[in-house]
């Protein structure tokens, strides 16, 4: 077995579950200018959703359907009864994301002692390996790819060819402009934050799958990776977030097969600040969907 | 003032010299403890990648303040406990120690301070003169110079040897020629790694592979994995991850659903990490397939009954606790809270600076001294003016001049409901063996 080969496999493992997650995240800071770091603990909470439905004798691919719509509905709340009247009030956007950070608190803080702080596992068979030359893969992995391929091109039929798509993209680039051509703004960002949401709550539920064990703790781990394939594709810029989610999934791996393995998030993030430097404004600012945002 | 009144005055202050003086014997009811209620912090991470440590401590905790309140507290003062939290990083711990010295001056002990933080808490908790009992295993403490400092279990590299013991002489395997070392890449972690391959390789084995891993949570190891296998280890000696059954199921899933042995140091032996692991890949693998290394409990007597029964008891304000009664780090830490009340009662004294020398002795015992096993038997004993030797839960203490307390190590495997199961036990020819061939 070539463990470079294996380890582009595990790549692409990697790179789906991240791209799930951060087209949720840069979106929703593209159309509604909020970075919500509370983000990942909206993850976490799905997947614990869906571990107790697991738990119940329910498929995980139900509850994984279950925590996409938990997602969907948690986010929308939290726009609606935290956020938004934060925003309303014109507080600045360094204090949304103070507002954010508490509620991910909150959200940890609260769920702590209904999971506890012990690690726990899906009841899934992750099905036979595939073996494609040195690339072996489980059939749940290959399921996970599938639904990531899937996805990022309903985002960008969704984005390219749909009303909704046209109109969160005009909310993006100017919201008063949007509000004032007749496109209701308000329901617009409703949209966003349910679709976004969605996507958080699957993403949540397919990165426990992906890490076959989890705990509480996972929610602000999965934020920093989330965050970095973000601002690496360019902030707001759902394709930059699928490019930024390729480029960590894959170099992690690598660097892991390359070097030894405790560094491989140091060579993914040494990277992450080399482009930096290069492209402050990340490697698909003014180019993506959501041009105007970047 | 005139002559008589003079007199009086001068009388009145002698008396109360004296009554002072007298106040130092060996009385427990003397104003000398004090009054108000006494605290033991309890510093550890309770949150963060090492969350599930604290837990077992402050269960430490709930069971010896009963064993002392129930028994009319220090000199009548009840002891309460209370959790800071490190989160497993020196960043938060110091601030948490800080915080809880500087907002509690009923502090008795503290115990708690993990691998993670102990090297920057326990010099600030030694400043300010609280004793205190730490979980780590650091090389860097096995001659401290903090006074203060007390470490009931051995330092790291003897778990590393009693590993190395259980893939070489263990019971129901021959011996295992090939390991894999698999620790995570922090210091309290990597300490175990030096003295495992001294002593494996001089004695015949190889090292397949030395993989030092990311433990962030969230962290896949699919191509960490993919290059340990490669190897083709015999044997993975592995510590308590907080990732451990991220690993371990990928192991299994990589290997064909086939597990390979895998030999756990003594933090293995926890109730958080049996569920975590036996979740990912199965109990039944885990039972087959793992081995531990633990110190010899007996986990019987009248010290470790009262233990039992205030563990269980502690349940009311913490769910978990009772999960925690053959963990060893949680026998040891109410021993330390018990000695460290004993000790308050023999001097007759709340001030650390004077009760802190006399854990020792209260725990190594001397010539002539009464062996009592509960705190009430220890008070007793003391008021009827005998010096004591506190054997506890978790068994006989033996500190040395660094305060470090080492006992002997048994192999250890679990039965299907998570309790530990005897093995077998390192002769003292088999430790020496390793012990030279590792380096001490």
């Amino acid at each position: 077995m070539n463990i470079f080969v294996a380890a582009f496999g595990f790549g692409l493992v990697s790179m789906s579950v991240i791209a799930i997650a951060a087209v949720g995240f840069t979106m929703q800071f593209g159309i509604t200018n909020m970075i919500n770091l509370a983000y990942g603990e909206v993850m976490i909470s799905a997947a614990y959703l869906a571990y107790y439905m697991n738990k119940a004798g329910i498929s995980i691919w139900i509850g994984m359907v279950a925590g996409a719509l938990f997602g969907a509905v948690f986010s929308f709340l939290l726009n609606r009864f935290i956020y938004a009247p934060f925003m309303r009030k014109g507080t600045a956007n360094l204090g949304m994301v103070i507002v954010s950070l508490a509620v991910s608190l909150m959200i940890a803080n609260l769920l702590l002692p209904i999971v506890g702080y012990y690690s726990v596992s899906y009841q899934e068979d992750a099905g036979r390996l595939i073996r494609i030359g040195s690339i072996v893969l489980t059939r749940d992995q290959i399921i996970v790819i599938g639904i990531a391929v899937v996805l990022m091109l309903g985002i960008h039929a969704l984005l390219t060819y749909t009303r909704l798509g046209k109109a969160m993209r005009a909310t993006a680039a100017n919201p008063t402009l949007a509000r004032n051509c007749g496109i209701p703004t308000q329901r617009v960002i409703d949209s966003v934050w349910l679709i976004t949401g969605a996507l958080c709550g699957l993403a949540g539920v397919v990165a426990a799958l992906n890490a076959d064990s989890f705990a509480i703790a996972n929610g602000s781990a999965f934020l920093i990776t989330i965050l970095a394939a973000a601002v690496l594709g360019g902030a707001g810029q759902p394709y930059g977030a699928m490019i930024g989610a390729v480029l960590i999934g894959l170099i992690t791996e690598l660097s892991a097969a390359a070097w030894s393995p405790e560094y491989k998030e140091v060579v993914a993030f040494a990277i992450l600040v080399l482009v930096m430097v290069l492209r402050p404004q990340g490697l698909l600012a003014k180019r993506g969907a959501l041009a105007a945002a970047g | 003032m005139r002559g008589f009144e003079r007199y009086k005055f001068v009388a009145a202050l002698g008396a109360m010299v004296v009554l002072a003086a007298c106040g130092g014997g060996g009385s427990t009811g003397g104003s000398g403890l004090g009054s108000g209620a006494l605290l033991v912090g309890v510093i550890a991470p309770f949150t963060g990648a090492d969350a599930a440590l604290g837990p077992a401590y402050y269960a430490a905790c709930l069971a010896a303040a009963p064993s002392i309140n129930n028994n009319g507290g220090v000199g009548g003062r009840q002891v309460s406990c209370q959790k800071f939290d490190s989160r497993g990083e020196p960043a938060d711990g110091v601030p948490a120690a800080n915080a809880m010295i500087a907002g509690n001056s009923n502090l008795m002990a503290v115990v708690g301070c993990t691998s993670d933080e102990a090297a920057a808490v326990a010099p600030i908790i030694d400043r300010a003169h609280i004793p205190m009992f730490c979980m780590t295993g650091q090389t860097e403490f096995n001659k401290t110079t903090l006074k203060y400092f007390h470490r009931l279990v051995p330092a790291d590299i003897y778990d590393a040897y009693a590993m190395v013991g259980s893939a070489l002489y263990g019971p129901g395997h021959a011996p295992y020629k090939k390991a894999a070392l698999v620790f995570g890449n922090d210091i309290g972690s990597q300490a175990f790694v030096t003295p495992a391959t001294n002593a494996f390789t001089k004695l015949g084995g190889t090292i397949a592979i030395n993989q030092p891993i990311n433990l962030a949570p969230g962290t896949s190891y699919r191509t960490e994995v993919a290059t340990m296998l490669a190897t083709h280890p015999d044997v993975i000696l592995t510590e308590a991850l907080g990732a451990a059954g991220t690993y371990l199921k990928e192991v299994k899933t990589q290997n064909g659903g086939q597990m390979i042995p895998f030999i756990g140091t003594s933090a293995t032996i926890d109730p958080t990490w049996f569920k975590q692991v036996s979740d990912a890949i199965g109990v039944n693998d885990l039972v087959k397939y793992y081995a531990g290394v633990d110190l010899g409990y007996s986990f019987s007597g009248p010290a470790y009954d009262e233990f039992i029964t205030n563990l269980n008891a502690a349940a009311s304000t913490f769910a978990d606790a009772p999960k925690y009664k053959q963990r060893g780090s949680t026998l040891h830490l109410y021993d330390g809270i018990i000695m460290t009340a004993l000790a308050m009662n023999a001097t007759n004294s709340a001030d650390p600076t004077i009760y802190n020398a006399k854990i020792k002795e209260i725990a190594n015992g001397t010539s002539g001294a009464t062996v009592v096993t509960t705190y009430k038997d220890g008070v007793a004993a003391i008021k009827a003016g005998k010096s004591i030797q506190f054997v506890g839960a978790g068994g006989l203490n033996s500190f040395d001049a660094y305060n470090n307390s080492v006992s002997g190590y048994i192999w250890v495997t679990y039965d299907n409901q998570g309790n530990e199961v005897k093995a077998g036990q390192m002769t003292p020819e088999q430790t020496a063996t390793i012990a030279q061939a590792g380096g001490i």
